[in-house]
C-alpha cells in the first residue's frame, strides 16, 4: 500500500513537471499566435500579453501645465516637489497617481490614475493580407494611385504539397526495399555497403550543393518538379534506410523462413509481410521526411529557385516581408498557416508516432 | 516458384520502365524550355555581332532595335535580383511595355536570399542571364572570376556616355579575368544623404531648414530646449546590425575629408584608425552620443529597428524632427502621411565648405551573364530611362539616366532628389557595399555598434574594423 501511493505520488510530480515543460515550450508558440492577431503597430509598443486583462496606467484628463521657461536640463519643480527629466519621461507615483509628460514641447504632464483595460485591439488583417495576396498601392503618372492585387498563398501551398508528397513517398519507399535487403538478404559486400550509407548521415548537405547544381544543369533538371524529389530523396535516403533497417531487422525471423518454406518469393515477403507489419515505422519516418520537405528552404532555394509556378511556401513567406523587412508583422500569421498541414500529417499519424519511434529505439 | 518469380520480374520491369517515362518526361520538357543554344553557337553569335556593333548599323541596328522590330519574338530572358514582393510587382510594371513590343519575356525571378545564392548559381552552371547586384563588391568579386560578360564592345559606349554621368560608368568598371572589364550598368539608383522630417509641424513650429552644419548642430540644439530629441535613429537589423551607423559614417567622411581619401578608404589604402575616419566618427558622435539629441537616448540607437526608427517623427505632436537615410526608407513611413506635406527631406548639410555638396548614392548594377542576342537587347533596354520610367512614377527611385526626364518623378521630393544627384559635385557609392564582405558588411558594422552600445572605446572600435581587412 506504502509503496503504491508512494508511486501515485511520485506520478504526480512528473505529470506536473511534464506539464510545466509543455507549458513553457508552447509559451512562445501561443505569443506567436496571438501576435498574428494584432496590429504591426501595436506589436511594436506592447507584449502580447496585453491581449489579457490588465491594469494600466491610464489618462485621468487632469494634466498640469508648466511655465514654458521650465528648463529641461534642470531639475523640474512640480507642485511643490522636484523630479528628473527622465524621471517624468518614464513615469513617477505621486501618491497613487502617476506623473508623466503629455506634451514636453509645451511642458504639460498628465496624471495618470490606474485602471483595468479589458478590450484588446485584434484584427485578421495579417490572415487576410496573407491568404489573398497584398496590395500594393502605385502611383500613375497624372498622381492617382491604382491598387493591384499581389498574389495570395494558394499557389505556393499546391506547389510545396506537389514536391513534398512524392519526396516523403519515394525515399520511404525505396529506403524500406534498402532496409529489407540489408536486414534480411545474405549478398556480399552487405556490410560494408551499410556502413557507408550510415556514413553518409554525417555529411552536410550543404558540402554537395554545387556540384549537384552542376550536374542538375547539365542534364536540365533545373528548377523542375523532378529535381527536387531526387535531392530531397537522396538527401533524407540515409537516415531513412537506417531507420526502418533497425524496424525491420527486429521484426521475428521464423515468420519470413515459414513464408519462405511455403514459396513465397522475396517481393511476395515484402509486400505481403513486411510493409503490412512496419505500417507504424513507415507513418513515423514518413511524418519525418514530410516535415523536413515542408519546411525545408535552402533545397527548394538551390535547386527549384523562385519562380512563381514552382515557388515554395517557406520562400514565399520569407518574400511576404518584402525587400527591406518593412512587412515583418506578416511572418506571424503565414507561420501559422504554414504549420497547419504539418499539424493535420500529425495529428493523422500521430497513433503510430510513438510505436515507430520505439520500435526503432528498443534493440533485442 | 516459377510463376512467382515471372510476376515479381514484370512488375520490375513495369516500375523501372514508368521510372524512366517519367524520368525522360520531364528532363525533357525543361531542357525543351529552357531554351538555351548550345555553347559553340553562342560564341559564334557573339564575334558577328562584335563586329556589327564596332561598325554600327551594318546589320540593321543594335540589338535593342532589332528587338523592337520583333526579331526576337518568342525567346527568354531569365533574370535574378534582391528585390521582391512590392519592387517586384513595380518592376514587372516596367517592363511590361517593352516585352509586349518585343515579344521577349523577361523571367524576372526575386530572392531575399540573392547575395547568398548568387555565387552558387554562378559557380553551378546555372547563371541567370542577367543579375541584379545591389551591392557593387559582391559582382567585382564575381567579375574577378572572369564569369561575367564584358560590355565594352556589347554595348554601344558613345551611347552610355551619353546618358550616364561619367562617375556612373566608372564605378561599373571592374577587375576582370584579363584586365578591366565593364561589368554592369546602373538601373536604378537611390540617395543617401537626406535628412527626412515632418513638414508640416516643423513650420509650424517656426524652424528653418539648416543650410550649414553649424545651423543644423544650433537647430538640433534649440529642438532639445525646446523639448524634443531632434534626430531618430536606429540601426538594429537583425543580423545586419549596424548598417545604418556606417552611411552616417560615409556621409561625414565626404564632408570632412577629400573624395580621393573616400576612395582611399574603401579601397583598404586609408586605414580606419587615421585621423580622418576618426575625426568623421567623432563628428557623428556629437549627435549620437547626447542622449539629449536622440529620441530615446543612445542606449535605444542599437535596439531600434532602422524601419521603426522614424515612427516618432509621425506622432502628433512629433517626438523627434529628423531622420537621416536613404529615399528607401519612405516605405516604412505610416500609409496615411504625404509626401511634400506631412514629410520632406533635406540635404544633409556640407561640413567643410571645400568639399562642396557631396551626394552618397547606392545603386542597382546588372550585369549579364550569358551571351545571347536577346539577352544583348535587354541589356541595352536596361540603359535607357524608358526601362524604368513607370517605377520612378511610382516613387521610391531615382534613375540613373540621364534621359530620364525630370517631370517623370511624381513627387516634388523625388524631383528634387533626383536634381541633387544630377548636381551634386561629387557622388560616391555608398563605401560599405564597395568594401569586401568581411569588412563592409562584417567588421565596420559590428564595430560601429559596440562603440555606439558603449562596449567597446572609439580607438579599439576602429582598430577591430581595420583587423577587417587583414582577414
Amino acid at each position: 500500500m506504502v509503496g503504491r501511493k508512494k508511486r501515485k505520488g511520485s506520478k504526480t510530480v512528473v505529470n506536473l513537471v511534464l506539464g510545466f515543460i509543455c507549458l513553457l515550450w508552447l509559451i512562445p508558440t501561443l505569443g506567436l499566435f496571438i501576435s498574428s492577431f494584432r496590429p504591426a503597430a501595436d506589436i511594436l509598443q506592447t507584449g502580447w500579453w496585453n491581449v489579457f486583462p490588465h491594469q494600466e496606467w491610464k489618462k485621468s484628463g487632469e494634466s498640469i501645465q508648466l511655465s514654458k521657461e521650465t528648463d529641461l536640463r534642470q531639475p523640474i519643480e512640480v507642485a511643490g516637489k522636484t523630479f528628473s527629466d527622465d524621471q517624468l519621461k518614464s513615469g513617477v507615483t505621486v501618491d497613487g497617481d502617476r506623473l508623466m509628460w503629455e506634451n514636453r514641447r509645451a511642458r504639460t504632464l498628465s496624471v495618470m490614475e490606474q485602471g483595468w483595460e479589458f478590450k484588446p485591439a485584434l484584427t485578421l488583417d495579417n490572415y487576410k493580407n496573407v491568404l489573398s495576396g497584398k496590395e500594393y498601392k502605385l502611383k500613375n503618372a497624372d498622381g492617382s494611385e491604382t491598387v493591384q492585387k499581389g498574389s495570395g498563398l494558394s499557389q505556393a501551398f499546391w506547389n510545396t504539397l506537389t514536391i513534398a508528397v512524392p519526396a516523403t513517398v519515394i525515399p520511404v519507399l525505396i529506403s524500406s526495399f534498402a532496409a529489407y535487403a540489408f536486414a534480411w538478404l545474405r549478398f556480399p559486400g552487405r556490410k560494408t555497403l551499410f556502413v557507408v550509407i550510415i556514413a553518409m548521415l554525417v555529411i552536410p548537405l550543404q558540402v554537395a550543393l554545387i556540384p549537384v547544381l552542376k550536374d542538375y544543369t547539365s542534364l536540365g533538371l533545373n528548377g523542375s518538379y523532378l529535381g527536387i524529389w531526387l535531392a530531397h530523396t537522396a538527401f533524407g535516403l540515409p537516415l531513412v534506410i537506417y531507420f526502418m533497417y533497425n524496424f525491420i531487422s527486429q521484426l521475428p525471423k521464423d515468420l519470413f523462413e515459414s513464408a519462405f518454406i511455403d514459396g513465397a518469393s522475396h517481393f511476395t515477403i515484402f509486400s505481403r509481410l513486411i510493409l503490412p507489419l512496419s505500417v507504424p515505422a513507415l507513418a513515423s519516418i514518413g511524418i519525418f521526411q514530410f516535415l523536413w520537405v515542408w519546411n525545408d528552404y535552402l533545397v527548394s532555394l538551390i535547386f527549384i529557385g523562385n519562380q512563381p509556378g514552382v515557388q515554395v511556401m517557406s520562400m514565399k513567406i520569407a518574400d511576404l516581408v518584402g525587400s527591406r523587412g518593412n512587412d515583418w508583422h506578416l511572418l506571424t500569421s503565414a507561420a501559422f498557416i504554414s504549420m497547419l498541414m504539418p499539424l493535420a500529417i500529425f495529428f493523422l499519424l500521430q497513433k503510430y508516432f510513438v510505436r515507430g519511434l520505439m520500435g526503432g529505439s528498443v534493440k533485442g | 516458384m516459377n510463376k512467382t518469380s515471372g510476376r515479381k520480374w514484370s512488375l520490375l520491369l513495369v516500375l523501372c520502365l514508368s521510372f524512366t517515362m517519367v524520368l525522360s518526361a520531364c528532363g525533357g520538357g525543361n531542357s525543351a524550355s529552357k531554351n538555351e543554344p548550345p555553347a559553340p553557337t553562342n560564341k559564334e553569335v557573339s564575334g558577328n555581332d562584335q563586329g556589327g556593333a564596332n561598325n554600327g548599323g551594318e546589320g540593321g541596328g543594335s540589338p535593342l532595335d532589332l528587338a523592337m522590330k520583333g526579331e526576337y519574338k518568342g525567346t527568354k530572358v531569365t533574370m535574378f535580383g534582391p528585390f521582391v514582393d512590392a519592387d517586384q510587382v513595380k518592376f514587372e510594371n516596367s517592363i511590361k511595355e517593352f516585352e509586349e513590343k518585343t515579344g521577349i519575356d523577361i523571367q524576372y525571378e526575386g530572392s531575399k536570399e540573392f547575395e547568398a545564392t548568387i555565387n552558387i548559381r554562378v559557380d553551378g552552371g546555372n547563371a541567370p542571364d542577367i543579375a541584379d547586384f545591389p551591392q557593387p563588391g559582391l559582382l567585382a568579386s564575381i567579375a574577378k572570376t572572369g564569369k561575367v560578360i564584358d560590355l565594352t564592345t556589347i554595348l554601344d559606349q558613345e551611347k552610355l556616355k551619353a546618358n550616364y554621368n561619367q562617375s556612373w560608368l566608372d564605378m561599373g568598371t571592374m577587375d576582370g579575368k584579363d584586365g578591366k572589364i565593364m561589368a554592369g550598368i546602373w538601373n536604378r539608383s537611390n540617395v543617401k544623404s537626406l535628412v527626412w522630417y515632418p513638414k508640416k509641424q516643423f513650420e509650424e513650429a517656426g524652424y528653418e531648414v539648416p543650410e550649414t552644419w553649424d545651423e543644423l548642430m544650433a537647430l538640433t540644439e534649440q529642438i532639445a530646449k525646446d523639448g524634443d530629441a531632434a534626430w531618430n535613429i536606429g540601426i538594429e537589423s537583425g543580423a545586419a546590425t549596424g548598417w545604418a551607423a556606417t552611411d552616417w559614417v560615409e556621409d561625414i567622411m565626404l564632408r570632412t575629408t577629400s573624395p580621393e581619401n573616400y576612395d582611399k578608404w574603401v579601397k583598404g589604402e586609408l586605414s580606419f584608425t587615421s585621423p580622418e575616419v576618426k575625426h568623421a566618427v567623432e563628428v557623428m558622435s556629437e549627435i549620437w552620443l547626447n542622449k539629449d539629441y536622440v529620441y530615446g537616448g543612445t542606449k535605444s540607437i542599437v535596439t531600434t529597428a532602422f524601419g521603426d526608427a522614424p515612427a516618432p517623427m509621425f506622432d502628433n505632436p512629433p517626438k523627434s524632427w529628423f531622420h537621416r537615410q536613404g529615399n528607401f526608407i519612405t516605405s516604412f513611413f505610416p500609409e496615411t502621411a504625404k509626401v511634400d506635406v506631412d514629410y520632406d527631406w533635406f540635404y544633409l548639410p556640407p561640413i567643410d565648405e571645400q568639399y562642396g555638396k557631396p551626394v552618397l548614392v547606392a545603386g542597382d548594377i546588372y550585369a549579364m551573364f550569358n551571351d545571347r542576342p536577346e539577352v544583348r537587347a535587354v541589356m541595352e533596354f536596361f540603359t535607357t530611362g524608358e526601362s524604368i520610367k513607370t517605377w520612378v512614377q511610382s516613387g521610391g527611385v531615382i534613375a540613373p539616366m540621364n534621359d530620364a526626364a525630370l517631370d517623370w518623378y511624381s513627387s516634388e521630393s523625388d524631383r528634387r532628389m533626383a536634381k541633387l544627384v544630377q548636381e551634386a559635385s561629387t557622388l560616391r557609392f555608398d563605401g560599405s557595399d564597395l568594401m569586401p564582405g568581411q569588412v563592409g558588411a562584417g567588421t565596420f558594422w559590428k564595430g560601429m555598434t559596440d562603440y555606439v552600445s558603449g562596449t567597446a572605446t572609439l580607438d579599439k572600435a576602429l582598430e577591430q574594423i581595420q583587423a577587417g581587412w587583414n582577414n
